[in-house]
């Protein structure tokens, strides 16, 4: 289904349904960096393929960014992107680093896939359990650069099938305290033809 | 002046205008430029090349079409087409190569796909900064026909 096609209750199950996916993996992340992780209510939206760098937070911007395919009954990317002081503060809480930025190095890209690894590990098993799916997660991959360079290549199997992207997005953030916080956002970008599966089986028609 | 194009677009404009494309990842970049009439088109491109048919959305996207649409636009602007020289930046892999059949080298395709086009064209490449697993920002300045490629994480930027 072309994703400016669907409807506002089509729309909500993709919500709900990325909700309790991203309860689960926020439970796993706080566990991991013993913090209390708060969410947001997923936000789903349709916009051109063109503006979702602008969308990110603007095309320059340093980001981390780990992707996996999702593989199985469903075909889709999830993209988790952490801003780079947001990267460093996971390092520190991790690993404890003590460095006073960002350093990238194997023992770091190692560490940040786990946790793109376990974070999505958990919301394509919570997805799969309610959708009765099998969803599995490829091996992460990782890339440290300018926001626009880190998310094109999703784009490209999107762009395949028309001009627009439909995100499904959360943001999660560590500390109430601002200047501490670990944020992250955390992308579902299905394939066209895969929505039919994740609606039909959410209970929402087609 | 300085305009933005975005993914999957392409502008032209003429001196002493100021064209800009941000963090090309796998995508390329493409400038046409006619030193003489000072006017020229950047595209930035997502897809190596367009399918005979079915083509869904825009076709700005693709390297082949884009650059197409960039010389037909030129020349109705003003340009001469046996004058243009292009540069190309961009095409990179951003992710490891370890896991090829999930990356499936896009930007080595994007990047094949722009030279193949522009020597058909007969368009000389005078300046390229492709490859690599980078991202880049480019900036075509239209007054010299410079464009200057930044790359943010190597705090890195070179002139072609």
């Amino acid at each position: 289904m072309p994703f400016r096609e669907m409807n506002s209750v089509q729309l909500d199950t993709l919500k709900e349904v990325s909700n309790i996916g991203m309860g689960h993996a926020a439970t796993a992340l706080s566990q991991m960096i013993g913090q209390r992780v708060n969410l947001t209510v997923p936000n789903v939206t349709i916009i051109e393929i063109s503006q979702v760098p602008e969308h990110l937070g603007g095309a320059e911007k340093m980001m981390v960014g780990i992707t996996l395919q999702i593989l199985g009954d469903a075909r889709g990317s999830i993209m988790l992107l952490f801003p780079q002081e947001s990267a460093h503060r996971l390092l520190c809480s991790l690993l404890g680093h003590q460095e006073k930025a960002l350093i990238m190095t194997e023992v770091s890209v190692s560490a940040l896939k786990e946790v793109g690894n376990i974070l999505a590990s958990a919301y394509l098993s919570a997805l799969g359990n309610l959708l009765n799916k099998t969803l599995i997660p490829s091996v992460p991959l990782l890339a440290y650069d300018m926001a626009g360079a880190v998310v094109d290549h999703v784009l490209i199997d999107l762009s395949q099938s028309g001009d627009f992207a439909m995100m499904v997005e959360t943001d999660f953030a560590g500390e109430p305290d601002q200047d501490l916080a670990i944020k992250g956002h955390f992308f579902l970008l299905p394939d066209p033809a895969t929505l039919n599966i994740f609606l039909s089986d959410a209970g929402g028609s087609i | 002046m300085s305009t933005r194009v975005t993914i999957a677009q392409v502008r032209i404009d003429q001196s002493p205008a100021v064209l800009k494309a941000y963090g090309l990842g796998s995508c390329v970049a493409v400038a046409l430029y006619d030193p003489e009439a000072r006017i020229g088109g950047l595209g930035h491109l997502l897809l190596p090349n367009r399918p005979e048919k079915n083509v869904l959305g825009s076709e700005s996207k693709y390297v082949d079409a884009g650059i197409l649409e960039i010389v037909d636009e030129l020349v109705q602007a003003g340009a001469n087409q046996e004058r243009l020289v292009a540069k190309v930046a961009g095409g990179a892999n951003m992710f490891e190569t370890t896991y090829q059949t999930l990356i499936k080298s896009i930007g080595a395709r994007n990047a094949r796909s722009a030279r193949s086009t522009l020597a058909s064209l007969g368009i000389p490449i005078v300046g390229e900064e492709v490859g690599g697993n980078r991202g880049r920002t480019v900036e075509f300045d239209l007054a010299t026909g410079n464009m200057m490629v930044y790359c943010a994480r190597d705090d890195d930027q070179v002139s072609i």
